[in-house]
């Protein structure tokens, strides 16, 4: 079944009508995605790469329903077109911008309390159910259908971790990135518990990063489940280091100074298989026997 | 985007939050000046402007610099261009800097504030919640981030609502967290609701108040001050940009900016280009697990302009510690054939002396290979990232 979209998933994208859109909204709709209309202010009933065009989401709507929007507008438009997203009560919104400010996600996170919408992103590649549905950047070239899951805080190592499991020969159900950003639309959790869920997936590759406490809540809840598949998982920055700071409330926040070892730590704990590189990802899927 | 402590002071101010009178000086004379100014008897509070905190635990490694840190206490003005002298021009290193330190090239001359107690205060953008969280501890010293791993419940923690502000509620919870009397709650009220206003209004990440002072008269004074903004956000404000730009940051990192790009600097000798957060942090785990270190790393992630991605790569070209150079590009939105045209374009404007090795993945990763192995340059190919690196420190190794 892979998780969120699928080749049946009826696509809208907003801000169809820019240069990279474009782009990458023609290779989607190449690879069989099924985008069946778009938004443009002050470009409804025109038409682009053969899908119909509409001067923002209520329009669209009048005509068709959809389970997912891609957001491809620019980091300051995103909070508004979330909005009419969430309005629409679409259930899934990709958001690819990257710099969308901190404030306007605390606004965005409010505005999807409660609501029938999940948003990825910002700052993401999107996500990619091979050979059904590409809502996103991805690279075309790279993806093979398979079994493992792929949920990663790092676009372009998300990719990375795409490579590792056609090394191992396994393919993937579904890829997400999460976003890059501090604030994002959802953790690991929620896609982690979708994953669990799926018959297609056997087994996930979970990519984590230096900053912020995403990994170790992904840990708190992979601890928490019974029966449960098996993850690998990698986390960058170990390298990094912890330089310069201003002030101490970054780290009362994280209550205390918490390293990539940490991280890697709490996860082992929490049973999860944590590679130290990149490249052992694909060992680590072969040892499992999938 | 970090601001100094004089900077925020004076944005403080003008969201009506009490602060000490204070002028800044690049010359002991100068702080000798201001201080009679401000104060004809004193004392008088100097303090070393480096955007880092701990600065009075702080030390300087110059001889020159007496034992003291980076923030005294002046009783006498004659001591005045002395103590400032000693600070001018000499390297402070804090608990909150690296072992290299901050430069001091100004000091801020403050009146000295005679309070009954001080505590600590900060607002903070928790991204878990999300909220943003107010802190309050009455220990407004160092240890407070011992505090935070280990004595939880000595640090307050409070989420304040984007769209309510603070509560009556929520400010007799933190009187009887600092066993203040309730006579407090307006001076609290008043100094606690300009600073979220501030907060918002100015896209603020972080804003720390290390220590929050207590006026005989009961009001509250910032006695230091750290604003943190969203880079993200500065297009709304042009009045902060502006400040900004009279620091005097490394050019390679203005241009970096200028080009829309992230990029860092660290000990080593490789430079590394990517396109993507991760992928940066990547390459340096690698290169690190090989005994090396990396130099430079620019993030190009969201390139679509040729000129700017070019520009990005004479940048790192142009650091004088660079000996190898990784490229490793997977291309989503980022197209490979335009990080090839950019390297063309950079090697053409200043050239291609240290060996380069490139890694490419993804969108149009072919027409990218073909560029380059029509092109003249001596660049050397990799699959994948590990081999990329093996590949450039075996080459740097024979350049020795």
């Amino acid at each position: 079944m892979a998780i969120l979209a699928n080749k049946n998933s009826r696509v809208l994208i907003q801000g169809i009508t820019g240069t990279q859109a474009t782009f990458h909204v023609k290779r989607s709709l190449e690879g069989g995605t099924n985008i069946i209309a778009g938004t443009s202010p002050g470009h409804g009933g025109e038409e682009h790469l053969g899908v119909p065009v509409f001067n923002n989401v209520r329009e669209a709507q009048r005509r068709f329903a959809f389970d997912a929007s891609v957001l491809f507008v620019p980091a300051m438009a995103t909070k508004n077109a979330v909005r009419e997203a969430v309005e629409a009560e679409i259930g899934l919104i990709v958001s690819i911008a990257s710099g969308v400010p901190v404030h306007d996600m605390l606004e965005i996170r409010s505005m999807l309390k409660g609501s029938k919408t999940l948003m990825i992103g910002p700052n993401t590649p999107g996500i990619i159910t091979p050979g059904e549905a590409r809502l996103g950047i991805f690279p075309d070239n790279i993806h093979k259908k398979g079994k493992i899951g792929i949920i990663s805080r790092s676009s372009t190592l998300t990719y990375e971790a795409v490579l590792q499991t056609n090394k191992a020969e396994l393919g993937q159900s579904t890829v997400i990135g999460l976003g890059d950003d501090m604030i994002i639309g959802t953790d690991f959790r929620e896609l982690i518990k979708k994953f669990m869920d799926d018959d297609e997936t056997s087994a996930v590759v979970l990519v984590g990063k230096a900053d912020n406490m995403y990994e170790q809540l992904a840990a708190e809840y992979y601890a928490s489940l019974t029966n449960k598949k098996p993850i690998v998982a990698f986390v960058a920055g170990e390298a990094l280091p912890f330089g310069h700071t201003m002030g101490y409330a970054v780290d009362i926040i994280t209550h205390g100074r918490v390293t990539v070892s940490d991280k890697k730590r709490i996860m082992r704990e929490a049973g999860i298989i944590v590679v130290d590189r990149m490249n052992q990802v694909h060992e680590s899927l072969l040892n499992l026997k999938l | 985007m970090n601001i100094h402590e004089y900077q925020a002071k004076k944005i403080l101010a003008q969201y009506g939050i009490n602060v000490p009178k204070g002028a800044i000086a690049y010359t002991p004379s100068e702080a000798k000046r201001v201080a009679q100014k401000l104060s004809s008897r004193g004392p008088w509070m100097l303090k070393a402007q480096i955007q880092a905190g701990a600065r009075a635990t702080g030390h300087f490694i110059d001889h020159d610099a007496g034992g003291k840190g980076g923030i005294r206490l002046v009783t006498q003005i004659t001591n005045i261009p002395y103590e400032t002298s000693q600070m001018l021009n000499n390297t402070l290193v804090t608990n909150q800097t690296d072992e290299k330190g901050r430069l001091v090239t100004k000091v801020y001359v403050e009146t000295h504030e005679e309070t009954k107690s001080s505590f600590y205060v900060s607002m903070i953008i928790d991204n878990i919640i999300p909220a943003i969280t107010l802190l309050i501890s009455d220990v407004a010293n160092e240890n407070i981030v011992h505090l935070a791993q280990h004595q939880k419940d000595k640090i307050l923690r409070l989420n304040l609502q984007y769209d309510q502000g603070i509560s009556d509620e929520q400010i007799y919870k933190i009187l009887d967290f600092l066993s203040l009397d309730k006579v407090y709650l307006r001076s609290f009220h008043d100094f606690l609701g300009k600073l979220l206003f501030t907060f918002i209004n100015l896209d603020a990440q972080m804003i720390e108040i290390n220590p929050v002072g207590i006026l005989p008269d009961k009001t509250l004074i910032a006695l230091d001050a750290k604003i943190n903004f969203d880079d993200n956000a500065l297009f709304r404000h042009p009045d902060i940009v502006r400040i900004h730009e009279d620091f005097e940051e490394k050019s390679r990192y203005r241009k970096a900016k200028t080009c829309g790009f992230q990029y860092h600097e660290f000990d080593g000798n490789i430079g590394c280009i990517v396109n993507g957060e991760g992928l940066a942090l990547e390459a340096m785990d690698i290169i690190k697990s090989k005994g090396y270190l990396t130099a430079c790393s620019l993030n190009v992630k969201g390139g679509v302009d040729k000129d700017k991605i070019a520009a990005g790569i004479k940048i790192i070209m142009s650091n004088p510690r660079i000996e190898g150079v990784f490229i490793n590009i997977i291309g989503g939105f980022v197209r490979c054939n335009l990080i090839a045209d950019g390297i063309l374009e950079a090697s053409k404007d200043v050239g291609l002396t240290v060996p380069l090795v490139v890694r490419f993945e993804g969108t149009n990763k072919n027409e990218a290979m073909s560029i380059l192995e029509q092109s003249n340059l001596h660049i050397i190919f990799a699959e994948n990232a590990d081999e990329a690196v093996d590949k450039l420190l075996a080459k740097m190794e024979i350049n020795d």
